[in-house]
Parts: structure tokens; C-alpha cells; sequence
């Protein structure tokens, strides 16, 4: 009945490792890579082919991700108790109620001013491994915590700010790629403003700073963002991008 | 007591329980089995009865209708396009070979069932509509030393071009229907349509009313595709014909192999690349293989009533034209 139906097999939820894995063979992933990644330079809005594409090129860099985390010991504690950043986690009346400056009050701002929400992120579907199934989500849920340290708003030059960054503190292929790539789409201007100033700075503050996803975010909300900028010796953005 | 046996053994190796009752038709059989070891067998005969496949995984009858609307519902607005880019425009070709086979005449009734976005009923509209445009040429040929303005006159006369052909798109989901309607608006289809909601397994129309029943692509997914045929055989004039255009087996083992390699590498890729819906498309592919081969359709076609059924394969049994006639 069809032999090259690798794992199609498990349906009813046997040999799946997540709820929302789906087995790909290599055949299928090297297409996923290929399709996903003309698909994104495409259509810019489909934000969920880049996911995939780091879903399916991730693999090395996310163990070195994971064995990072292990030997942090707050990034251990997030391995074990794997929390999780949306909606229906998030408590947002007490977020609100936090200091201004501190890192929750500011995250709350960012979501409210660039009109995004936690609750986009699409589940990891295709990482054929359960606990880097989880690291690749919590680097996802953490994207939205570096636009806030960075400063950065979710437009396409800060989008590619923020890329620089994970590129050097991830080492993920797909962020690599976007990092090299998203800037083909931008105006002369912005390019020029990229690449003298931008881009030193993020590569600067990616390196120096500690792994950002050791960072148990969730119990720092009332911790005042310069003081955690300052912890993770990130300075402030050269030029201040509007929203 | 041999025959008897051996017939029921057939219908307890999972063959379809229906059949077996329909070809056990020695009398008494079922009152010279033990009552026990009956009932018994039909408890658990009856549990398997209500299951059914939705791909390669089992679900139960109801769940089915259920599951294979949504998935229809989600892949509506990229059909076309899907329908394009997983056979390489193929299927054109595939749609356009049923309408020769059917080859309408003017004032056929045509009911076009899982018709959805309407590419058989257009294709049926332009056919009939050509042949009538032929026709024209054709008199107009035969008439001699007309005026230039009387020959324009000639073409641009009210004249019905569809001469009562009509065609009922029917089918079970809302958005392939609105799909189907936009589209026919967009490609200026607007007389000898009509579209209705139904379900093949229960069609909403009376006995003996239609020339031709075709069904393009859709009756896999039906979960009782004998009671279809049934109702296909229903509403069919004496004299209609069915036609169905479907998946199939395909016999060639290197055209096989690659076309698996095809179908699960790639299609489901491409599910999630252009319409952003990898499950949907994993279960057409595993549908597919759910389908039952040209010899065994041919028979479940007999099995409903209708007699002078063959087939066609295209594409080296990728698909294939069924067709019978009700007589």
C-alpha cells in the first residue's frame, strides 16, 4: 500500500513524539527547505514557510542550543518545567499593573504598539525530536522578548535587526538565511542604514551577550529592562527605527 | 452444507458484510446456523461494519462525512490551483477526455455530482456550445448569396445556444460551491447552471430525471460509495448514462513506484508550501490508495443496476473512465 509512506503509518498518534509532529523522511524535508525557502522570499507575509524552513535546517544548531541550555542552570530549569509564552499564560492585568521600564510593562507596550499577539506562533510540526521540538518553540516565543530588549519594532528593517542577532547568539540556519536575505527586499535608505550602523551593532550585542534563551523570562517580569540590558550588556540601538 | 459455509467465511474475512448477504441468497441460511455462533459473529462483524478508512487511518462512519468536509472546506480557495501545480495541468486533459467520452448533444440534462468549482459543468457548457456555434457555420455554409449584414445578423440572433442543455452542479460543501459560483461569474457562465447543496449518498432530486450523471474526483470520498451508485442509478432517465472520472490503480510497477515516490514525497509538501495545509493533502494521496481498482469499481458499478459498464485507463491507470448505462 504505497512504500514509501515512511511514518504515515502512525496515525492515531502512535510514533508521533509530539502532538503535532509530523514524520518527514529526508526526501521530504530537503523539499520543505527548498519550497519553504522560495515561498518566504516570494510572499514575505508567510511568515509560517520561514518557520518551516527552520524547522527543517535547524537540526545541528538546535542541539547545540540544547546542550547550551542544559549547562545553564536557568536554562535547565526551563528544559524541565518547558514553560510556555501566550496568551492564556500570560497574566496581562498583572503585566500591565508592573512598573514602566520594567520588562513586562515593556513587552506589554511592544505587543500593544506593533499589534501582534503571542498566540501567531505556529506549533513545531516537523523536528523529529521531542525535546527540540520544544527548543525551536521556546526560541519562537522568545523572538518577541528580543524585539523588546532590542528595541526593535516588527517592520521588516527591525525584523532583520533582530535576525542579525539570533543569526550570531543561534547559529540557526534559517535566521542565517534571513539575515542575508530579507535585506533584498528593503529601499536603498534603509539598506544604507542597515549595513553601516545596524548590523555592527546587533553582531556586537549578539556575541557578547549570553545565550538569550537561558533566560527564565517569565520569572523577570518586574526586573527593569535596562537593568537586564545591562546584565546581558546589550546597549542601545545606534538609530531609532519608528514602528 | 458446504456452499453455504465457505460464502459466509468470505463475508467474515472482512470482504463487506452487504455483499455477502447480497450473494448468499440460498434460503435458509441464516436459520440453519447455530444462533449463538451468529450472533455472536455478527456483534463483531457489525463493530467492524461501522468503521471505515479516511486515508490510512480508521475512523468511524460518521466521523468520516465529517472529517472529509472539513478537509474540502480548507483546501476550496487553493483547489484550482493545487489541482494545477500536483498534476502538472494534467487534470485539464483528464476532464477534457470525459466530456469527448460523453459527448453531449444539445438539450442533454446534466447533473454533475461533487462538481464543486464547476470544471465539468463549464466544460460541458463550452462543448455544447461549440457544436452549436459549428452548427451555425455549418448553415451558413449551405446557404448561398447572403449580404454580409445578414450573416452578421445570423450570428448575433437571440438564438438559445445551449438548446436546453442544462447542467445541476451539485455537491456537499458550501465553499466548493462558492468557489464554483464566483467562478462562473468571473468566467461568464451565467445561463444553463444551477447549483445545489446535496449529498451524493442522498441525492435531493426525483427518480429518472437527468441524461447524463458524472461524478469527476469525488466519489472517493464518499463514505458508502454503493449507495451513490444507487442514487446515481436513481435519478438517471432510462437510457442515461453514468460517468465517473476517478483514481485508479496503476498496473505499470515503474510507473508505480514513482508515482508513490510522488504522491508521499512531494504532494504533501506542496500542500504545505502553496496552500499551507499539509494534512489535507496527505489525506488525498492515502484516499487514493483507499480506492478500489478499475476490474473491482467496474463491478460495484454492475453491482448498482447499470449494465454495459467499462473503463478506461488514462495515464497508465493513474485514473480511469468508468461508465455504465442504465437500461
Amino acid at each position: 500500500m504505497g512504500s514509501f509512506h515512511p511514518l504515515r503509518a502512525a496515525s492515531q498518534g502512535t510514533g508521533l513524539l509530539y502532538p503535532e509532529h509530523i514524520p518527514t523522511s529526508l526526501l521530504q524535508k530537503v523539499l520543505l527547505t527548498a519550497g519553504s525557502a522560495g515561498m518566504a522570499l516570494y510572499n514575505p507575509y508567510r511568515h509560517d514557510m520561514v518557520a518551516v524552513l527552520g524547522e527543517t535546517t535547524g537540526c545541528r544548531a538546535l542541539r547545540v542550543l540544547r546542550d547550551q541550555m542544559k549547562r545553564d542552570s536557568e536554562g535547565a530549569q526551563i528544559l524541565q518545567e518547558r514553560p510556555r509564552i501566550s496568551l492564556s499564560t500570560l497574566d496581562l492585568d498583572k503585566l500591565r499593573s508592573l512598573p514602566e521600564g520594567s520588562l513586562g510593562r515593556e513587552y506589554l507596550r511592544f505587543l500593544d504598539v506593533n499589534r501582534v499577539s503571542p498566540d501567531t506562533r505556529a506549533p513545531t510540526r516537523f523536528v523529529d525530536d521531542e525535546e527540540l521540538a520544544y527548543v525551536i518553540q521556546r526560541y519562537r516565543e522568545v523572538h518577541d522578548m528580543l524585539h523588546t530588549l532590542l528595541g526593535m519594532p516588527t517592520n521588516i528593517l527591525g525584523e532583520i535587526v533582530v535576525k542579525w542577532f539570533e543569526a550570531v547568539q543561534t547559529g540557526l540556519p534559517m535566521c542565517i538565511l534571513g539575515a542575508l536575505f530579507g535585506p533584498i527586499r528593503l529601499s536603498a535608505q534603509h539598506l544604507q542604514v542597515l549595513v553601516s550602523e545596524l548590523v555592527p551593532w546587533a553582531v556586537q550585542n549578539g556575541r557578547r551577550a549570553p545565550c538569550v534563551l537561558n533566560l527564565y523570562y517569565e520569572r523577570r517580569w518586574e526586573q527593569p529592562l535596562k537593568a537586564l540590558r545591562e546584565e546581558l550588556g546589550i546597549t542601545d540601538p545606534p538609530v531609532h527605527i519608528k514602528a | 452444507m458446504a456452499a453455504p459455509r465457505s460464502c459466509a467465511l468470505w463475508g467474515y474475512c472482512g470482504r463487506g458484510w452487504s455483499r455477502v448477504m447480497r450473494g448468499c441468497r440460498l434460503p435458509g441460511l441464516r436459520s440453519s446456523w447455530p444462533g449463538s455462533l451468529l450472533s455472536a459473529r455478527l456483534l463483531s462483524q457489525e463493530k467492524r461494519a461501522t468503521e471505515t478508512h479516511f486515508g490510512f487511518e480508521t475512523v468511524s462512519e460518521e466521523e468520516k462525512g465529517g472529517k472529509v468536509y472539513q478537509v474540502f472546506e480548507s483546501v476550496a480557495k487553493k483547489y484550482d490551483v493545487m489541482n494545477d501545480m500536483m498534476s502538472l495541468g494534467i487534470h485539464r486533459v483528464w476532464k477534457d477526455l470525459l466530456l469527448w467520452r460523453m459527448h453531449p448533444f444539445p438539450g442533454t440534462q446534466l447533473l454533475d455530482v461533487a462538481g464543486g468549482t464547476g470544471d465539468i459543468a463549464f466544460r460541458f457548457l463550452s462543448y455544447i456550445q461549440a457544436q452549436h456555434r459549428r452548427k451555425q457555420k455549418r448553415q451558413l455554409r449551405a446557404q448561398q448569396n447572403l449580404s454580409w449584414e445578414e450573416i452578421a445578423q445570423k450570428y448575433q440572433s437571440e438564438e438559445d445556444s445551449l438548446s436546453g442543455s442544462h447542467v445541476v452542479v451539485c455537491d456537499i460543501n458550501k465553499e466548493m460551491l462558492k468557489i464554483g459560483r464566483k467562478k462562473a461569474c468571473a468566467q461568464g457562465y451565467k445561463t444553463g447552471l444551477a447549483w445545489v447543496l446535496g449529498d451524493a449518498e442522498e441525492l435531493p432530486f426525483d427518480d429518472d430525471k437527468f441524461d447524463v450523471y458524472t461524478i469527476a474526483f469525488g466519489i472517493r470520498n464518499v463514505t458508502h460509495i454503493d449507495r451513490a451508485l444507487e442514487e446515481a442509478h436513481r435519478v438517471l432517465k432510462p437510457g442515461g448514462r453514468f460517468l465517473c472520472l476517478e483514481f485508479s490503480q496503476v498496473t505499470n510497477p515503474l510507473v508505480s513506484r514513482l508515482y508513490d515516490l510522488y504522491s508521499f514525497q512531494v504532494i504533501p509538501v506542496m500542500g504545505e508550501v502553496i496552500a499551507k495545509d499539509w494534512k489535507s493533502y496527505q489525506y488525498l494521496v492515502e484516499s487514493i490508495r483507499q480506492f478500489p481498482a478499475q476490474e473491482e469499481f467496474k463491478e460495484m458499478i454492475e453491482d448498482a443496476g447499470f449494465q454495459k459498464v467499462t473503463y478506461e485507463s488514462l495515464t497508465s491507470g493513474i485514473v480511469a473512465i468508468h461508465s455504465g448505462f442504465k437500461l
